[in-house]
C-alpha cells in the first residue's frame, strides 16, 4: 500500500495552495469586512476574474472531461484540490463547472445548458427539496402535468443553492402520482424567464440558499432531461456525484483552524504559563489532529473508489458522516482554546463554526447517512470492514 | 540566447524554519521545501528573454534529492531542461565551494550567452554567490537589477540599491541577478505541469563536474559554526508616557543606547 502521492498529484496541489496563498487568501481581511456589512465577500465579478486568472494557467473544470475544455481529473486529484481550497473561507471555486446529470441532455440541451454552464455563462441550481419533503426526497409534491406538446409545473422547492442567482434550474417534479419516485419523477431544465420566481433564505452562513415558486410555468417538451419518469435516479446521481467534495474542503478548513489553535497556544499565557502546556490544551489539539487524520485517509478512500469505478456510496457516506461530525467538533475546540476571542468577529473562527454547521446538513444530514451506512449494512450491500477490495 | 538560472530550493519561508542540533546547518526536513520566490522570478525572466529572443532555457540547482521538486517546478513554469548536482559530499558548503560547483556545472552547458540568480536565496541569506560566481566565471557581474534587456550582444540593466538606480551595460556573456521587483511570475500552466516530467534533468555528482570532495562540504567550508541559539524573544519596551516631556524621554533613552 502507498501513500504518496506521485509528483503530478503533488505538482498540482502545490499549485493550488500557491494559488490560494497568493490569490485568495489576501482577500480574507476585506471578504470578512464586506460579509460583516451584510454584502458578498466577493462578487459574482471578481469570482470570475480569480477564475480566469486560474483559467489562463489551465486550472479550469477540475472535474469536466478534457472533451469538454476541462480537466478531467477525478476524484482523488478533486479532493485533494478542494481540501487546499478549503485552506480559506474566502468563498473560491474552480470555474468550468457544470453539474453531472446536465452531460445526460441532448445535443440542444448540451448546447444550451451545459456547455454555457462549464464556460460560466449560465448559473444553474439543482431544485429537490421541498418545504414537506427534504431527507425524505421521494416525497416531493411539485406537480408537472401535460397540457399539449407542453407541461406545466406547479409547487414550491427551498433551501436551493444558488436559486437567487441562478437562471436555469433543474427542477424535479411528479409526473405520474402513482407511481411515484419510482418512474413517476421528472427532471425539467427550466429557463427563469420562464416564469419561475426565487425567494432568498437568510441562514445562519454567510449566504442563503432560495426558495422557488412555480406557478403554472409552461415549459416545452424539450426542457425534459433524460426520459420522463426517470428523474429521480437523476437527482440520487447528483448528489452521488460529490458527497466526498464536501468533508474535503472541511479537512483544509480544520488543518487551518488547528493551525490557529496551536499559534494561540503557543503564545497565551495564563496563570503564569501558557496555553500550550496544559493537558486540557494538548488533548483538544491531539484529538483534532488524530480527526483530521482519520477524515483525510476517508475521503482519500472514497474518492480513490469513485476513480476505480467501485461502488463507493458507502464508502462516501462515512466521509461525509464523519467529516460533518469532526469539523463541528474541531471548530468548537479551537475557538474554545480562543476563549472569548474566538467568539467574536476579530477573528474568523465563529464564520468558519457557522460555516461548517451546515455540513451536517445538506446533502444528508448525519442521521440520514447513518441510516445509509446502516441499511447497507443490515441488508447486506454492504459489509463491515467491506470497503477495502 | 541560451540562458542558466540558478534555482535554489528553500523552506518555505510560511513553515517553521530551524537548524539540526548536529551541525547547525538548515533542517531540511522539518519544514515543507519550495521553489524560492525569488528563483521563480528569476525563471520568469530567462522565459521572457527567450519569448523575444529565442534559445534555450537550462535550469541549475545543487541541492539534495528532494531539490528535483524544485527543478521540476521551474520546468513546470516553461524552462526546457535542467541540472541537478547532488553529491552528499555537499552537505554544508559555504558560498565558496557552491559558486566553484556552479561554474563547474554551467561549464557543462554549450553556449551560455546569461547564467541568472535570485539577488539573495531566503534562506541562507548571503547574497553573494552571483558575484563570486561571475568572477570564477571571468564574467561580468550585472547584480540586484530590477529591470534587465538584451540589445544584440549588449545586456542592459537597472541596478536598484540603497544608494539608488545605476544603469549598467555589459557585453554577454555576463551573469545578472534580479531583485524581486523584477516582475510577477507566471504560474506553471496544467500543459506545463504535464510536461515538465518529460524534460531531461542531467544529475551530476562532485566527481562528473572534476572537482574533489574535500574542496566542498563542511569540510571544505572556510569557517564552521561552533553554537547556534535561537533568537532571544523580544523583551517588552519600555513605555514613555508624555507628560509634556515625551519628546526629551525618548531622545534621552536613545541616547542612552548610544543610538543618537
Ligand atoms: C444551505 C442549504 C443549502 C441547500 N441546498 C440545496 C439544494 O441546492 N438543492 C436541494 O434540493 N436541497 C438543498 N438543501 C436542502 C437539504 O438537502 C435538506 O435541508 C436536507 O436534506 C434535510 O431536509 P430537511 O431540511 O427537510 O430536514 P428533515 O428531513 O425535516 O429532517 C429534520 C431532522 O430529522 C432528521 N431525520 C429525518 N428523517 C429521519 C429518519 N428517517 N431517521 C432519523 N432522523 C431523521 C434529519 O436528519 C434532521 O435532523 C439545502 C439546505 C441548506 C440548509
Amino acid at each position: 500500500m502507498d501513500f504518496t502521492l506521485d509528483e503530478d498529484q503533488r505538482e498540482i496541489r502545490d499549485w493550488v495552495r500557491t494559488f490560494v496563498r497568493r490569490e485568495i487568501t489576501p482577500l480574507e481581511p476585506e471578504v470578512l469586512r464586506r460579509e460583516r456589512n451584510g454584502r458578498p465577500g466577493l462578487t459574482r465579478d471578481e469570482l470570475r476574474e480569480l477564475q480566469l486568472k486560474a483559467k489562463e494557467a489551465g486550472f479550469f473544470g477540475v472535474l469536466t472531461p478534457q472533451e469538454y475544455g476541462g480537466m478531467g481529473l477525478g476524484a482523488v486529484m478533486t479532493a485533494l484540490l478542494e481540501s487546499e481550497l478549503g485552506r480559506s473561507f474566502v468563498p473560491f471555486r474552480f470555474g468550468g463547472y457544470a453539474d453531472n446529470i446536465l452531460f445526460h441532455g441532448n445535443e440542444e440541451q448540451k448546447e444550451r445548458y451545459l456547455l454555457p454552464t462549464i464556460s460560466g455563462e449560465r448559473i444553474s441550481c439543482f431544485a429537490i427539496t421541498e418545504p414537506g419533503a427534504g431527507s425524505d426526497a421521494k416525497a416531493i409534491r411539485t406537480s408537472a402535468r401535460q397540457d399539449g406538446s407542453d407541461w406545466i409545473i406547479n409547487g414550491e422547492k427551498t433551501f436551493i443553492t444558488q436559486g437567487n442567482d441562478a437562471d436555469f434550474t433543474m427542477v424535479f417534479a411528479v409526473t405520474d402520482k402513482e407511481k411515484g419516485a419510482d418512474g413517476g419523477v421528472t427532471c425539467f431544465l427550466v429557463d427563469r424567464d420562464m416564469g419561475w420566481k426565487s425567494e432568498p433564505i437568510d441562514t445562519m452562513g454567510e449566504w442563503g440558499p432560495a426558495a422557488l415558486v412555480f406557478e403554472d410555468v409552461r415549459v416545452p417538451k424539450e426542457s425534459v432531461l433524460g426520459e420522463v419518469g426517470k428523474g429521480f435516479q437523476l437527482a440520487m446521481q447528483w448528489i452521488g456525484q460529490g458527497r466526498y467534495l464536501l468533508p474535503a474542503r472541511a479537512i483544509g478548513s480544520c488543518e487551518r483552524l488547528v493551525e490557529m489553535a496551536i499559534e494561540q497556544a503557543r503564545t497565551r499565557v495564563t496563570f503564569g504559563e501558557l496555553l500550550a502546556e496544559r493537558q486540557a490544551i494538548q488533548w483538544m489539539i491531539a484529538d483534532s489532529a488524530v480527526e483530521i487524520e482519520a477524515l483525510r485517509w476517508l475521503v482519500l478512500h472514497a474518492a480513490w473508489q469513485v476513480d476505480q469505478g467501485m461502488d463507493s456510496r458507502q464508502a462516501q457516506s462515512i466521509a461525509k458522516l464523519y467529516g460533518g461530525v469532526k469539523a463541528n467538533e474541531i471548530v468548537d475546540r479551537v475557538l474554545q482554546i480562543h476563549g472569548g476571542m474566538g467568539y467574536t468577529r476579530e477573528l474568523p473562527i465563529e464564520r468558519w463554526y457557522r460555516e461548517l454547521r451546515l455540513l451536517r446538513i445538506y446533502e444528508g444530514t448525519d442521521e440520514i447517512q447513518r441510516r445509509t451506512i446502516a441499511r447497507n449494512l443490515l441488508k447486506g450491500h454492504a459489509k463491515i470492514g467491506g470497503s477495502l477490495v | 540566447m541560451n540562458i542558466v538560472v540558478l534555482v535554489k530550493q528553500v523552506p518555505d519561508t510560511w513553515s517553521e524554519r530551524k537548524l539540526t542540533d548536529a551541525d547547525h546547518t538548515l533542517d531540511r526536513e522539518s519544514a515543507d521545501a519550495v521553489l524560492d520566490e525569488i528563483n521563480e522570478r528569476a525563471v520568469e525572466e530567462a522565459l521572457k528573454l527567450q519569448e523575444a529572443h529565442g534559445g534555450e532555457v537550462t535550469v541549475l540547482a545543487m541541492g539534495p534529492d528532494r531539490a528535483t521538486e524544485a527543478i521540476r517546478k521551474a520546468l513546470s513554469m516553461g524552462a526546457d531542461k535542467a541540472i541537478h548536482v547532488s553529491d552528499a559530499a555537499l552537505h554544508g558548503s559555504d558560498v565558496l565551494a557552491t559558486a566553484k560547483v556552479l561554474a563547474k556545472a554551467i561549464g557543462t552547458v554549450e553556449g551560455v550567452d546569461l547564467v541568472i540568480a535570485g539577488n539573495e536565496a531566503t534562506d541562507g541569506r548571503a547574497g553573494a554567490i552571483p558575484a563570486i560566481l561571475a568572477e570564477l566565471l571571468g564574467l561580468p557581474q550585472v547584480t540586484q537589477v530590477r529591470k534587465v534587456e538584451i540589445d544584440g550582444t549588449t545586456v542592459k540593466a537597472e541596478r536598484e540599491t540603497e544608494e539608488g538606480v545605476a544603469f549598467l551595460e555589459a557585453t554577454l556573456p555576463a551573469v545578472v541577478s534580479v531583485t524581486e521587483k523584477i516582475n510577477e511570475p507566471r504560474y506553471p500552466s496544467f500543459k506545463g505541469i504535464m510536461a515538465a516530467k518529460k524534460k531531461k534533468v542531467d544529475t551530476l555528482s562532485v566527481a562528473d563536474l572534476g572537482l574533489d570532495p574535500a574542496e566542498v562540504g563542511l569540510t571544505g567550508a572556510w569557517s564552521s559554526v561552533l553554537e547556534a541559539a535561537p533568537k532571544p524573544p523580544r523583551s517588552a519596551g519600555q513605555r514613555v508616557e508624555d507628560d509634556g516631556n515625551g519628546g526629551a524621554q525618548i531622545a534621552e533613552y536613545l541616547v542612552g543606547q548610544k543610538l543618537i
